[in-house]
């Protein structure tokens, strides 16, 4: 009976340590990995916002609008932000590969998937980024073309554009990240048919002469600029 | 020289010898008021410069209403008049395209390469949209120089102190601040100068630059006030428009404030170095004007200057540092009247103008943002001046001008600081 004991624990604990003997370089190797990457990440953290600065990317960030923004939002400056992107991606990847020097049957199936998924979040990522950069000037545009035209309710315009924009810009981030494509589709569809059938609605068959009257009665109250302006020079 | 001027215009050129005064005209499409000023042009070479060497330059930029027809036309109508104040001397006239983009830069460049290769005492450049062009007024832009008293010569117009309030409000004194030069219409499109004056701008790099296209004018008299050429002012009387229609003003006042702070940022080596106030004088003297004030829809400004930096305000933070911004912000309260003091008004535009020296915002939206400023400072004005005579207002301008040239320093060291 001892014997059948002893011979239980010495398996089993030769069988612990041959696991322990099995993981622990692998546990290393993939530290070392991780540990690399992090380094290495780190660098072309630095090396990016060295080269974002030379290439004067907070000033391009200020004159399109994308600075205003990210001040909006509370976060950090443009330079940092992508330079964050590069260490995070960076560092993802070796973290992947580190999990994959593990050799679990389960974790591999889960880097495989994240890599999959990861390059499309970060397209989904840059897809946004553009679309609200792109938005903002835009914005910008019409609103100092309603202002200095003397439109009624300029910051509305400008920001009904926005708006639209924005929502183009993520149902096609979210599109192109796979995530709930069909309702994304149909909610975007939906908002904005749904939109254009209530104005359609609002203007042409409940509220026409009125909504007409309001218009007139406010552009006629409004001082326009002048429409020739030789007198200024 | 060579690929300035056309093969064509060169061999016509070659015919002519060496010149007193060339009379440059740059057109474009002009059909509708071209004729007379070709006709003042030949009366002037007949009559006040008869004992000069003269020839007319009509440069075009591919007009398509047969305007160079019309300049040569009218000088064969005109015959008579030239007979008749019996010329001492021959007359030339050409009229040629230029080389290069369409612009009246091209066409500057153009008539001071044909007044280098003919030796040319005097240059005068005419405006076809000025229709008060007078036979006198072409000799009071060309005496100057032929004299030797100046290299540059502006011209003065007769009118309201409320009159062109792009030019009284932001233009003069911004120009003054930087170059301590005191003209009344840096923003003319006429002048005369002295050949030295126009080879010197010859040799400028800048003409190699598209920046130039929509500045040109104040880049001239930039070149004048900033590099130490002798400059004085003539008084032509009243100016006279065509009546060809304009950019509206929402359009007119980005496009002169991008060529202001452009002219300044081509020229910035020259009136950034020193201490330049009162610099120079001019000698034009008062002019007592006869018209009667423009209308100003003063409430109308008013409205859409609050309403503009309301909706602006955010976009123009950058811009604007912020006790300016404060200042813009509390002259728009809605419970009283616009009020922009001078010294508000004279940090703002120092601060617009350092704004697009280092793009804080895109220069293209910094220009029209301040479209909606530039009505509250006129609405401003124009409710401060309504009481005054225009010898009060005149005096109010000075006053105005001696505010931006306390902000001198301001500028140069907004200017000069280094971009973020």
């Amino acid at each position: 009976m001892a014997e059948a004991i002893v011979v239980t624990l010495r398996e089993t604990w030769s069988g612990y340590v041959d696991g322990l003997r099995l993981v622990i370089p692998r546990l290393l190797a993939m530290l070392s990995v991780v540990a690399a990457g992090w380094l290495i990440a780190a660098l072309a953290r630095a090396i990016t916002r060295k080269v974002l600065a030379w290439l004067r990317v907070a000033r391009l960030a200020e004159r399109t609008g994308a600075a205003e923004l990210l001040r909006k939002a509370e976060l950090p400056s443009a330079e940092r932000l992508a330079a964050s992107a590069v260490f995070w991606v960076l560092f993802l990847g070796f973290l992947l590969a580190g999990l994959d020097a593990l050799g679990f049957a389960t974790l591999t199936a889960l880097r495989l998937e994240i890599s999959i998924l990861l390059p499309r979040v970060v397209g989904g990522l840059v897809i946004l980024a553009i679309g609200l950069v792109f938005a903002n000037v835009v914005w910008r545009v019409v609103l100092l073309a309603a202002v200095n035209a003397g439109w009624p309710s300029a910051r509305l315009v400008g920001s009904a554009v926005y708006f639209l924009l924005v929502t183009i810009a993520a149902a096609m981030a979210l599109d192109h990240v796979g995530f709930a494509r069909s309702i994304v589709v149909a909610a975007f569809a939906i908002l904005v048919g749904a939109a254009m059938l209530a104005l359609a609605i609002a203007v042409g068959v409940g509220a026409g002469p009125l909504v007409r009257r309001l218009i007139d009665e406010r552009l006629a109250a409004r001082s326009r600029p002048d429409t020739d302006g030789s007198a200024h020079l | 020289m060579s690929t300035i001027l056309s093969d064509e215009l060169l061999s016509e050129l070659m015919a002519v010898g060496q010149l007193d005064v060339l009379v440059g005209l740059p057109t474009l499409n002009n059909s509708d008021s071209v004729g007379p000023v070709v006709r003042a042009v030949h009366v002037a070479f007949s009559r006040e410069l008869a004992r000069e060497r003269t020839a007319l330059v009509n440069v075009d930029g591919g007009s398509t209403d047969g305007t160079p027809d019309i300049v040569r036309d009218a000088s064969i109508v005109d015959r008579e008049t030239l007979v008749a104040s019996q010329s001492l001397r021959t007359r030339h006239r050409i009229s040629a395209p230029y080389h290069g983009v369409p612009g009246k830069a091209a066409a500057l460049r153009t008539v001071f390469a044909a007044a280098d290769l003919l030796q040319a005492r005097a240059v005068v450049v005419l405006d076809p949209e000025i229709a008060s062009v007078t036979p006198e007024s072409v000799a009071a832009l060309a005496r100057p120089a032929l004299r030797g008293e100046a290299d540059f010569v502006s011209p003065v117009y007769v009118r309201h102190p409320l009159d062109g309030p792009l030019v009284t409000q932001v233009v003069r004194p911004l120009f003054r601040t930087a170059y301590g030069i005191a003209l009344q219409e840096p923003l003319a499109g006429e002048f005369g100068c002295s050949g030295p004056f126009a080879a010197r701008c010859l040799e400028a790099p800048a003409w190699e630059s598209d920046d130039l296209r929509l500045a040109i004018d104040l880049w001239i008299s930039g070149v004048a006030a900033g590099d130490g050429f002798r400059v004085t002012e003539t008084v032509l009387g009243p100016r006279r428009l065509t009546s060809r229609p304009r950019p509206a003003v929402a359009a007119l006042v980005p496009q002169v404030l991008d060529a202001l702070f452009t002219c300044l940022r081509l020229q910035e080596k020259a009136w950034t170095s020193g201490s330049r106030a009162g610099a120079g004088r001019c000698t034009a003297p008062p002019t007592d004007p006869t018209d009667s004030p423009p209308t100003v829809d003063a409430a109308g400004y008013a409205a859409l200057f609050r309403e503009g930096l309301s909706a602006l305000g955010a976009m123009l933070e950058p811009v604007f540092r912020p006790p300016t911004l404060e200042g813009l912000r509390a002259a728009a309260a809605p419970d009283r009247a616009v009020e922009i003091p001078d010294a508000l008004w004279a940090s703002a535009v120092v601060e617009l103008a350092a704004a697009h020296r280092h793009a804080a915002i895109s220069r293209d939206h910094l220009v029209r943002a301040a479209v909606p400023l530039y009505l509250g400072r006129v609405a401003s004005f124009a409710a401060e001046a309504a009481g005054l005579e225009p010898r009060g207002a005149a005096e109010r301008l000075e006053g105005l001008c001696l505010q931006f040239e306390r902000s001198r320093g301001d500028l140069v060291s907004l200017w000069t600081a280094p971009s973020r």
